[in-house]
């Protein structure tokens, strides 16, 4: 246990000053570099910047491209902090950490934190891409020999046997996992940016799209997108000088489950309970570093690689109990005008992947009261990431 | 011409006893001898007691039906769908969950015992299989 003198002592004292991204789309017709410039200059002419500030970078290391990268193309000249976190997913939650320590810790003024890919024209996270041409798999410590070979290819087919536990213990049904679909799709009908803007979904259309890994369908899955997002991270004392409202970070944090098992994503089916995340652990020590508690969170952007994982992470950070997650979405709680309206710009499932990092960039733009599908009110808002192997999770809280 | 099936690295350090056992007809776990606890996936340390001792065990080849999934959009040519990856629980070692590849969409009941069998890949490695127990 950390003692007193080692607690947390990074709330509220780092801001996001900037945020950008570019379109998201199919085919971008770009470099992922060319991607995550964009962004980045976006999300530094948004904080009133510019590239002779950035004195720091952090990316998810799935990214192909480098913080050294990236700086050389922005035109960076005093590159002197930079990391890597992970794992996919989880990263954008982590930059923060890494952000904050940076800052705080006097190695960066001003950290650049981007994730920008090509998700769909080149590199299918979703897809057996890299491992067409393959014949032999797994082995270097992966632990994917135990699964591959058998055909447990891909997050998807892994979240499928999660949710098929799911359902055995809690008696969670296709209809709640529809909600989720549904209510992300509503937000996204009301996000001009959002790639399923203009494609209403009704339950029917729900639960007669195709099937693609038993019980999970079509739109159980989120899309897969090219794009980039970026934002700026300063200390809180120098956001309020800067051209918009800082949006603070309260708290960070990640969390492995107890029943750890080595390897990436597919050994977590074999922990003795496959549907407990890392974040509930990583949920109950960012409640402490925050200062509050799930009943004082307004919005939250939940990561949505599945509509399964935000079931999961209701559960997880303590908005309902376990095995209620299902019902609690079905409820209506999560839609606009609910208790905890999420994913509120579509999310990963209707707005776009971008890997994470677009849901730290709507929770800045809700608290900044300049959303497009504004949820009066919002002054806090939760985003995790992952959901597997690890969790991780950031409370954002608007500046007084 | 056919498709050539996904290998399981089989020289790995830490795993590579579960294949040499498989290509034998044996399936095997890794478990501590200090403190007995079954270590998968598995590891040459237990992160339990702190041990090194740990060795691989025979299991009994029987298990039960912890979760499936049956795969109807084909991903790779090397599995074509429909098919079905079953999660087996080990009858004398409940943590360690292995995997096994069905054909098609067969009917399946959750905790149904299950049973072992070795399909030895064509000019390749051993895989221990799962079955429904008859």
């Amino acid at each position: 246990m950390l003692d007193d003198e080692m607690a947390f002592f990074g709330r509220d004292k780092c801001a996001v000053a900037g945020i950008g991204q570019t379109a998201f789309a199919r085919d971008s017709a770009r470099s992922v570099l060319s991607l995550a410039t964009e962004a980045s200059l976006a999300a530094l002419a948004d904080a009133g910047l510019t590239v002779d500030d950035v004195d720091g970078i952090v990316r998810c290391e799935s990214d192909t491209v480098t913080p050294y990268t990236l700086g050389a193309a922005l035109g960076v000249n005093n590159l002197s902090y930079w990391g890597d976190t992970g794992p996919g997913g989880v990263a954008p939650c982590m930059m923060m950490g890494l952000a904050i320590g940076a800052v705080l810790s006097g190695q960066a003024k001003t950290v650049l934190a981007f994730r920008s890919l090509n998700g769909r024209s080149e590199a299918r996270l979703g897809g057996a891409g890299q491992r067409l041409g393959a014949e032999t798999v797994g082995g270097f410590g992966t632990y994917d020999e135990y699964f591959l070979p058998y055909g447990l290819l891909t997050a998807g087919q892994t979240f499928a046997l999660m949710t098929r536990r799911h359902m055995l213990e809690y008696g969670t049904t296709a209809e709640q996992l529809g909600a989720v679909a549904m209510a992300c799709r509503e937000h996204a009908n009301l996000t001009p940016h959002a790639q399923m803007q203009s494609k209403p979904m009704s339950m029917d259309d729900y639960l007669s799209a195709r099937m693609i890994s038993t019980p999970l369908r079509l739109f159980d899955f989120c899309l897969e997108s090219d794009g980039a997002c970026a934002v700026v991270i300063t200390s809180a004392e120098r956001a309020r000088d800067l051209r918009k409202p800082p949006v603070l970070i309260s708290g960070v944090a990640g969390g492995a489950p107890p029943d750890r098992r080595v390897g990436m994503m597919f050994p977590v089916v074999t922990r003795e309970d496959m549907t407990d995340l890392g974040g509930r652990r990583a949920g109950e020590t960012l409640w402490k570093r925050a200062g509050i508690g799930p009943s004082e969170i307004d919005i939250a952007q939940l990561y949505d690689c599945f509509t399964i994982s935000v079931i999961l992470q209701l559960e997880a950070y303590g908005f309902c109990a376990k095995g209620e997650g299902g019902p609690f979405a079905a409820s209506g709680a999560i839609r606009r005008g609910g208790s905890l309206p999420i994913n509120t710009g579509g999310g990963h499932l209707s707005e776009g992947y971008v890997h994470g990092m677009n849901h730290i960039v709507q929770a800045v733009r809700q608290l900044r009261g300049e959303a497009d599908m504004q949820i009066e009110g919002a002054e806090t808002c939760l985003v995790t990431g992952g959901p597997l192997p690890v969790g991780s999770s950031v409370v954002f809280r608007k500046a007084a | 011409m056919g498709v050539h099936p996904l290998f399981p690295n089989a020289t790995d350090r830490e795993t590579r006893g579960f294949f040499e056992a498989a290509a034998e007809g044996r399936l095997v776990y890794r478990a501590c001898n200090t403190c007995d606890h079954a270590l998968h996936p598995p590891t040459a340390h237990c992160p339990y007691c702190g041990g090194w001792d740990t060795d691989w065990r025979q299991a009994k080849g029987t298990g039960k039906l912890h979760s499936w999934t049956t795969v109807t959009h084909q991903i790779h040519p090397a599995f074509p769908a429909p098919y079905t990856v079953v999660v087996v629980e080990l009858d004398e070692a409940p943590e360690v969950r292995l995997m096994g590849h069905m054909d098609g969409a067969p009917d399946l009941e959750p905790d149904m015992p299950m049973q072992v069998w070795f399909q030895t890949l064509p000019d390749g490695p051993t895989l221990p299989q799962w079955r429904p127990a008859t």
